[in-house]
């Protein structure tokens, strides 16, 4: 007959093993510094939503931040601040009123930030239209900055691969 | 009576391991956050430069650089876009497609698109026949079109504008890729 095995020797020489963590901390760090790397502290340029999506392209450049009119399927905004609706648009004058009055006050703040303190002034504005706007409200939006002296325009899109 | 000697000075040296939970703790909250904020949309932004408005067009100092602005040779080409088709045209001369004289340049496809690869081929050859001819805006495009057209159409109208291949597909050469707006009133 076999012994009974022991029940103190039994756990004796059992070794506490340790998790190693520091291959999971060199990737962590990587991984946090590579996130970090690419972190723009710009925020974002355009905020996503059902009323704007922006047309795909091809081409165009890293957009700055500058000064955003965003044309959405109803709504014209000023640097996220609504300006007028796309009814508002009158049929038959190229110029919108409303869009003209605020991007003149963003283009006084702008001559005075210029000579009081020396930042220049660019004349750039986003253009962030809707992919389904027609090009009359372009047209018209576009036409109104060049009259308020933002002539350098950009329209912002999406870059696709191909 | 003497002091006890202090037993710390026998104690072992403990062997301590970094406490790295906070650190870990620290990086699973930082990465997601992160990777939350990070842009994954790539956005472009074409460039539109429209020379500033002046008030007074009229000046006597316009009209003399407008004379010398006609002496040098312009190409003034325009692309017009509607439902139907697109029309390539010059001050000079509307370029007619080759079975309806009177429609656009490149008519739309049967599904109702715009015919951008046709566009493209027919730009090409004016790009030819005009390159190095000494036309001042042989890069210049002015787009005009419809009040209805969507915008992403545009955007891909001006996609198309931007660079060909030479014949030998080894350099990419600039189509018209300095673009302007224009409207038919």
């Amino acid at each position: 007959m076999a012994f009974q095995p022991s029940k103190s020797k039994k756990n004796l020489f059992q070794e506490k093993g340790t998790l190693n963590m520091n291959s999971m901390m060199d990737m962590m760090t990587i991984i946090l510094l590579f996130l970090l790397k690419s972190y723009s502290t710009e925020g974002a340029l355009v905020t996503p939503s059902e009323q704007l999506r922006l047309p795909q392209s091809v081409q165009g450049e890293k957009p700055k931040k500058e000064l955003s009119v965003s044309v959405a399927s109803e709504l014209i905004l000023v640097n996220d601040v609504v300006v007028a609706t796309v009814d508002d648009i009158e049929e038959d004058i190229l110029m919108i009123e409303p869009l003209r009055r605020k991007l003149g006050e963003y283009a006084q703040q702008e001559i005075e930030l210029q000579n009081t303190v020396g930042k220049e002034f660019t004349h750039v504005v986003n253009i962030q239209g809707d992919e389904k706007i027609p090009f009359e409200v372009l047209f018209k939006v576009m036409f109104t900055c060049s009259k308020s002296d933002f002539y350098k325009m950009r329209l912002l899109t999406i870059k696709t691969g191909a | 009576m003497a002091y006890k000697p202090s037993m710390r000075r026998k104690s072992d040296d403990v062997d301590m391991e970094l406490d790295i939970r906070p650190v870990m703790n620290l990086m699973v909250v930082l990465i997601p956050l992160l990777i939350a904020s990070a842009e994954w949309v790539r956005l472009g932004s074409i460039e539109i430069n429209v020379p500033p408005s002046k008030a007074g067009a009229g000046d006597s100092g316009d009209e003399a650089d407008n004379e010398e602005v006609e002496k040098e040779k312009k190409l003034g080409l325009s692309i017009a876009i509607t439902d139907l088709g697109i029309t390539i045209a010059s001050p000079g001369a509307v370029l007619t497609s080759e079975e309806n004289q009177d429609g656009p340049t490149i008519p739309i496809l049967n599904d109702g698109k715009q015919d951008y690869d046709a566009l493209k081929e027919k730009l090409i050859e004016i790009k030819k026949a005009i390159a190095g001819k000494g036309y001042k805006d042989e890069n210049r495009a002015v787009i005009t079109a419809a009040g209805d057209i969507e915008y992403q159409v545009i955007v891909k109208v001006m996609d198309y504008l931007q660079t060909y291949e030479n014949d030998e597909k080894t350099e990419i050469l600039p189509l018209f890729p300095e673009v302007n707006f224009s409207k038919i009133i």
